[in-house]
């Protein structure tokens, strides 16, 4: 006797019923007869048989009533019943049953839009073979490491198979005449055969193969125009031929998570590469059985093999070896994705806000309709309707909007979804999330409509029913409480929505702030040229020095060029930071230092903007055999020689350096930073990368020398990928943590303003509109139209200040968290954000109330006290 | 019919009736006939809860109702005991025997 089973049968047994009638009948005239037939065997005369079987036997109708209630699905039955009344309700009623889907649908749109973006970024699965006997490792707590390890690792067969990649590799794929620079990630042979995932065509990447690769979906689509016989291709990858073997599907989601999706997969091909590990536990394996047997075959490697780490008597630190799974929650706690779970923390709290603010409307839709139709309502409990079976049937009408809502709601967030998924970021990483509807989010719905459904008609249910029913029943017209429960509502939703819009002001604030703030160097005038060179290319330092020098000459050579200079980095794109002890030639204590550092040459200062103070520039002279020189920045500067002037002191780290020249801070990670100490040494001292990069000075706009620039670095090295744009353009990835904040909560304001806007305007008009003869009454006794206009006002712009109130005190400490998104400087009650939405929402409140309040003045006496 | 036939125990219907059925299919107004005579004219089922037990024990799964000819040669529903019937009988049987011999050893003794 299961119980599901039971449930099965009752609604099975719903599509029944007058079978199920004509059954019992049948079947209880049979039972009559018998015992009939019975008695007149046993001698009494048929007649009086008749009689006496009947009266035995007792009422029919009641004994099958009896066995029809063991069949029954009661709730469910009424449910129905009410849902169907109340979908031809809203049919009769269609311009409120448009207001309140269309609140609801834009409340779980953003809900559904915001939950799907935040489960797809931190919660995805990647796309494999079932994945949860995947798991990560960090082999001694180090997120990489190289491919000797990996091969060892992969040699004592402790897992069913073993995979290693690098996710972040750039690689040189040459195409035609140019050059481009590919997100790479290379992986070990068994890495498509450790994951499992299926190819949209072709296949992966096979143990033994170093010379093939697979595509992303993106780069075949957008590179080779979805061609169908890309498989057995060849592509032209850092100079070397490859072979397509394979094309991933669209919704390929890479192990690595976070959206993270580069454009080609190509093999490993050095043992000293480092590469994160991944491996297949074999059934039966759970994960701290895996750790053990992992950190016994590590202590047996770093018996064998020794760590070669940078620093001597790096060790392996065997206890921090670490295994997650890849799957589901183990990955929130094995990163340091504090700030990130905050963010999508917020943003989740804020769609439910607007969702609040989309209730909090549809409940006051629902309180105008329940006092307009408490006279049908009325009768039904005079008629005997129990109260709860009036609210159960309230209750259904708000389902059913809440569930129209949804359905809608839904397609908003299928369309957003595929809109953001096409979104590509400002990162120096390819991100590209892929965001499906699944289970979770169908249950996330089914709780947003269950909740809103709730949220929105229980209280006007409620309500309705407390109502004495004699009092309506008679049409006595009872004086509406001004500051009653609709009241309540709306200075409810205008507070929420305040707290919404100041956090959407706060942001949008923060985004002016972080645009105008002055990153310390010049990014109007300067370009920015990246070349990345072929690693096998220049295995001979000299040919990329040579290669470097002849850049700049013709860089400098190049009409509207004012200076051009190589740098190691980019400020605001990539920075680097030393701490070390130090000591000056001034005292012989020594202290302990932390300072940006970058290698820059020649003329660089000049061509990025940042003022030198005193001394000089870097030299050609300046180069590895020369004396040691230094330029520092004014922090630096004032940090270790105070009120000194540095130029031609000498600083002791592994060596003495000479200062030569002090530089203006400037930013060198983020544009809220604080100053930093930097030091700058010179460019040509030291080994070069194979990525270099250039900073181009124009004299005019830097737009039109983007090209002459590209072209001309290009054609010294053809198979070198170059990308060359404004400086200005680069700044995407500081501004980036400010845009989005700002464009979503700025959204969610704008949304939640809206939504408070209709409701305040609706509900306004409609407190005017019973009031008709109350007003016509004042007005036939004398009262004049200014009497009637502050009477309206006063209502509206109570409710309206008693929102804000405590729409702003809440904000004032529900956004104090909010600190750590923004700039230095912009706390959290900002009086910019405060005064703004104090005028917007006093912009809004007149509005709502001028209309009703004309109408209230065009009220002809006569007519109002007519009425009703 | 006497008057002074003593009430069914609550609850015991369901047991009588999965009894009477593990004999082979009944109609209704058999197994009312049944128990009558199995406890020699001392219990009897009313047709009004006959009917709703009937059923309740459809809806619970013990049972099954197939159309079928009476000995009279009338058209008559057949009730059947199922799996689950069958096993929920076993487990009332054992669990009503219990609380019989408990009964008549405190009746006995005490």
């Amino acid at each position: 006797m299961s119980y599901p089973g039971e449930m099965w049968r009752r609604l099975f047994s719903l599509g029944r019923r007058s079978r199920f009638h004509a059954e019992l009948t049948e079947e209880m005239q049979f039972h009559m007869e018998s015992r009939v037939d019975e008695l007149v065997q046993s001698g009494v005369p048929r007649d009086v048989a008749l009689h006496r079987a009947k009266r035995e036997f007792g009422s029919g109708p009641r004994i099958a009533e009896d066995a029809r209630c063991s069949w029954e699905f009661r709730w469910f039955e009424d449910l129905l019943a009410d849902l169907a009344y109340a979908q031809r309700a809203l049919r009769r009623n269609p311009g409120f049953a448009l207001a309140a889907i269309s609140c609801l649908a834009l409340g779980i749109g953003a809900d559904s839009t915001i939950f799907s973006v935040t489960t797809s970024f931190l919660l995805s699965v990647p796309s494999a073979r079932d994945p949860g006997s995947l798991i990560s490792l960090q082999a001694g707590g180090n997120s990489s490491s190289t491919v000797a390890d990996y091969k060892f690792l992969r040699n004592a067969r402790i897992f069913e198979s073993t995979a290693g990649t690098n996710p972040e590799k750039d690689v040189n794929w040459r195409n035609g005449d140019e050059s481009l620079r590919l997100h790479a990630a290379s992986v070990t042979d068994d890495y498509f055969v450790t994951l499992g995932a299926p190819f949209e065509l072709g296949r992966g990447i096979e143990p033994g193969e170093t010379n093939t690769v697979v595509l992303s979906y993106r780069f075949w689509s957008g590179r080779f125009g979805r061609d169908a016989g890309i498989a057995g291709r060849h592509v032209v990858l850092d100079g070397k031929p490859y072979t397509v073997v394979g094309v991933l599907p669209a919704d390929h989601r890479n192990i690595v998570g976070y959206g993270f999706s580069p454009d080609i997969y190509v093999p490993v091909l050095r043992d000293d590469e480092y590469v994160q590990f991944y491996a297949r536990l074999p059934g039966g394996m759970g994960i701290p059985a895996a750790r053990e047997r992992l950190r016994v075959v590590l202590r047996e490697l770093d018996r064998i093999h020794p760590l070669q780490g940078p620093i001597q008597g790096w060790k392996r630190d065997n206890s921090e070896t670490h295994v997650a799974g890849v799957a589901g929650m183990d990955i929130l706690a094995s990163e340091q994705a504090g700030p990130v779970i905050a963010f999508f923390g917020m943003l989740l709290i804020v769609v439910a806000l607007v969702l609040l603010v989309a209730c909090t409307n549809v409940a006051g839709l629902l309180l105008a309709r329940a006092s307009a139709r408490s006279h049908e309502l009325a009768v039904r409990l005079s008629l005997g309707a129990s109260r709860g079976r009036v609210v159960r049937h309230l209750l259904a009408e708000s389902l059913l909007l809440s569930l129209l809502g949804a359905a809608a709601g839904l397609l908003i967030d299928a369309i957003c979804g595929r809109l953001i998924g096409n979104l590509t970021l400002p990162l120096p990483v390819p991100i590209q999330l892929v965001i499906k509807p699944d289970g979770r989010l169908l249950w996330y719905s089914i709780g947003l409509v269950l909740g809103s459904a709730l949220l929105s008609g229980l209280m006007p249910a409620l309500r309705a029913v407390r109502r004495d029913v004699n009092v309506i029943l008679k049409r006595e017209q009872r004086a509406e409480r001004t500051w009653g429960l609709r009241g309540a509502l709306i200075a409810g939703q205008i507070a929420v929505s305040t707290v919404l819009l100041a956090t959407g002001f706060l942001f949008l604030h923060n985004l002016r702030r972080a645009v105008s703030m002055n990153p310390g160097f010049d990014t109007k005038h300067t370009i920015w040229a990246a070349m990345r060179l072929v690693p096998e290319d220049y295995k001979d330092q000299s040919r990329q020095r040579s290669l470097v020098e002849e850049a700049l000459h013709r860089l400098r050579s190049l009409p509207g060029v004012e200076a051009a200079a190589v740098t190691r980095r980019v400020p605001l794109n990539d920075n680097c930071k030393e701490a070390t002890n130090l000591r000056t030639d001034l005292s012989a204590a020594s202290m302990s230092v932390t300072y940006e550092c970058n290698d820059v040459g020649p003329d660089y200062f000049r061509a990025i903007g940042i003022p030198l103070l005193r001394g000089r520039e870097f030299t050609a002279d300046d180069r590895a055999g020369a004396p040691a020189v230094a330029i520092v920045n004014e922090s630096f500067a004032r940090m270790i020689f105070g009120a000194r002037d540095p130029v031609g002191h000498t600083v002791t780290t592994w060596g003495p350096i000479r200062i030569v020249g002090v530089v203006r801070d400037s930013r060198y990670f983020t544009l809220g930073e604080k100053p930093h100490p930097a030091l700058y040494i010179p460019y040509l001292a030291n080994d070069e990368p194979v990525a270099l990069n250039f900073i181009v000075r124009a004299s005019g706009s830097p737009a039109a020398l983007v090209k002459p620039v590209a072209d001309l670095l290009g054609r010294l090295d053809a198979s070198a990928a170059v990308e060359t744009k404004p400086l200005i353009r680069s700044m995407g990835l500081a501004l980036l943590p400010s845009q989005v904040g700002a464009a979503m909560l700025g959204a969610m304001g704008v949304l939640g303003l809206v939504l408070a806007a209709i409701g305040l305007y609706g509900a306004l008009l409609y407190s005017v509109s019973r009031r008709t003869r109350e007003i016509g009454v004042r007005m036939a006794l004398g009262a004049g139209s200014t009497a009637v206009l502050r009477l309206v006002c006063r209502h509206s712009f109570g409710l309206t200040a008693i929102g804000l109130a405590i729409g702003l005190a809440i904000s004032a400490f529900a956004t104090r968290p909010l600190a750590m998104f923004l700039v230095p400087g912009l706390s959290t009650a900002d009086p910019a954000a405060l005064v703004g939405v104090v005028t917007v929402f006093g912009a809004i409140a007149v509005l709502a109330t001028l209309v009703p309040a004309v109408r209230a003045l065009r009220v002809e006496p006569i007519s109002a006290l007519r009425c009703e | 019919m006497a008057d002074d036939s003593p009430q069914l125990l609550p609850g015991t219907l369901y047991m009588l009736i999965l009894r009477t059925l593990a004999g082979g299919p009944m109609h209704g107004y058999g197994i009312a006939r049944r128990i009558r005579q199995c406890s020699a004219e001392a219990l009897e089922v009313e047709e009004g809860s006959l009917y709703p037990a009937l059923n309740r024990m459809l809806v619970k799964g013990w049972l099954k109702a197939e159309w079928g000819t009476s000995d009279t040669g009338r058209r008559a529903r057949f009730y059947r005991l199922t799996n689950d019937g069958r096993k929920q009988l076993a487990s009332e049987a054992g669990e009503f025997n219990k609380l019989v011999r408990a009964i008549q050893m405190v009746m006995k003794t005490a």
